[in-house]
């Protein structure tokens, strides 16, 4: 084995998830054996993509990330005139972890409190939420929601 | 957190296997041999991405495998420094708090990494973030952020047979290690921060 390229290029979670589930679990490729050490390996990377909050939870359902939707983020922010704020490194991270709140967005942003207002920081969030979808009201909240209006989509 | 790495190996197909798409030859080859492995310095291979170069395949005499250079791409589990990912908690110990992602469990928040007011509660052996009069608790299997703050790499090299019976099994150190950080707001358990 030789190393050619340490490092040639970055991956989002939304790019491993869309490979994975693109190359093993098509109804095609679900009939060809795959050595055991790689089953495991994509059964356990898909299941930490799923676990939520993680944005990929309900990706089979929602669709909420596509492959236009990093574009699309990177387009909404320079109209909100966030365009050079971000760097490639923090909007990776916010791309993998969709914060929705000032406390997540604080991890993802290094010193974010000097180079954004409040303001600012509640217009991200909003970006973020309008480009990437949000997440699911927790269960409880949902359960009381599906017994006050049946639901059509629970209930094909 | 996940990189491409660009690797060129010698993969050698049996006769067996002839039978399959080339391709798929190569690709079934080359994950049975990296998938869920470490490359010392170079991260956790999950799986192949795509195959960018191969030679033509010559047979070698006496067992008759096609040997082909492959030249590809390997999706490979390496957080940047400073990266934030989401995790579980595997357990604790007064030392910190050690824990994993579902396909990698080397990671660990030592104690001088947590928020001030951690207490551990050896009693029940769970580290309690004390925070205006609250007690919140960092349970095991709990969902957490955690930022990466450095790694540790142990190269294993194979050991003489003796020297590896006069080591108890426990000390043989993983091949890489991450070391993460929970001591500022958005970090630790996500059911405190989320919405």
């Amino acid at each position: 084995m030789k190393v050619l390229e340490a490092q040639t290029a970055l991956l989002s979670n939304y790019e491993v998830y869309q490979h994975i589930v693109d190359t093993y679990k098509t109804d095609n490729a679900k009939k060809r054996r795959i050595p055991g050490n790689l089953a495991m390996m994509v059964t356990e990377v898909l299941g930490y993509l799923r676990t939520a909050p993680s944005p990929l939870a309900k990706q089979d359902e929602t669709g909420a990330y596509s492959p236009e939707a990093l574009p699309r983020l990177i387009e909404r922010l320079s109209e909100e005139n966030f365009g050079s704020e971000l760097t490639k490194a923090e909007l990776l991270m916010i791309f993998n972890l969709r914060p929705s709140n000032n406390a997540v967005l604080s991890t993802t942003i290094e010193d974010m409190i000097e180079r954004f207002t409040e303001e600012e920081q509640a217009r991200l969030v909003e970006v973020f939420t309008e480009v990437l979808g949000s997440n699911p009201p927790d269960p409880v909240e949902a359960a009381e929601d599906e017994s006050a209006i049946p639901s059509i989509e629970n209930g094909q | 957190m996940f990189m491409l790495t660009k690797l060129a190996d010698l993969v050698q197909i049996a006769p067996q296997d002839f039978s399959k798409e080339s391709a798929k030859a190569i690709e079934d080859n080359i994950n049975a041999k990296y998938a869920n492995r470490v490359i010392h310095k170079i991260g956790l291979c999950v799986c192949l991405w795509d195959i960018t170069w191969t030679s033509e395949g010559l047979v070698s005499s006496g067992n008759g495998y096609a040997n082909v250079n492959v030249e590809f791409r390997m999706v490979v589990f390496r957080p940047f420094k400073n990266e934030v990912i989401q995790a579980r908690i595997l357990s604790q110990t007064q030392e910190g708090i050690s824990v994993a992602t579902d396909f990698f469990y080397d990671i660990f928040v030592p104690k001088s990494e947590l928020p001030d007011g951690a207490e551990f509660e050896a009693k029940e052996g769970v580290w309690i973030w004390k925070v205006d009069g609250a007690a919140l608790y960092y349970d095991n299997h709990e969902l957490v952020r955690v930022r990466v703050i450095s790694e540790e790499w142990h190269d294993q090299a194979p050991q003489e047979p003796l020297a590896l019976e006069d080591q108890p099994a426990s000390e043989l150190l993983s091949p890489y290690k991450i070391i993460g950080s929970m001591n500022v707001p958005g970090l630790g358990c996500t059911i405190w921060w989320d919405d």
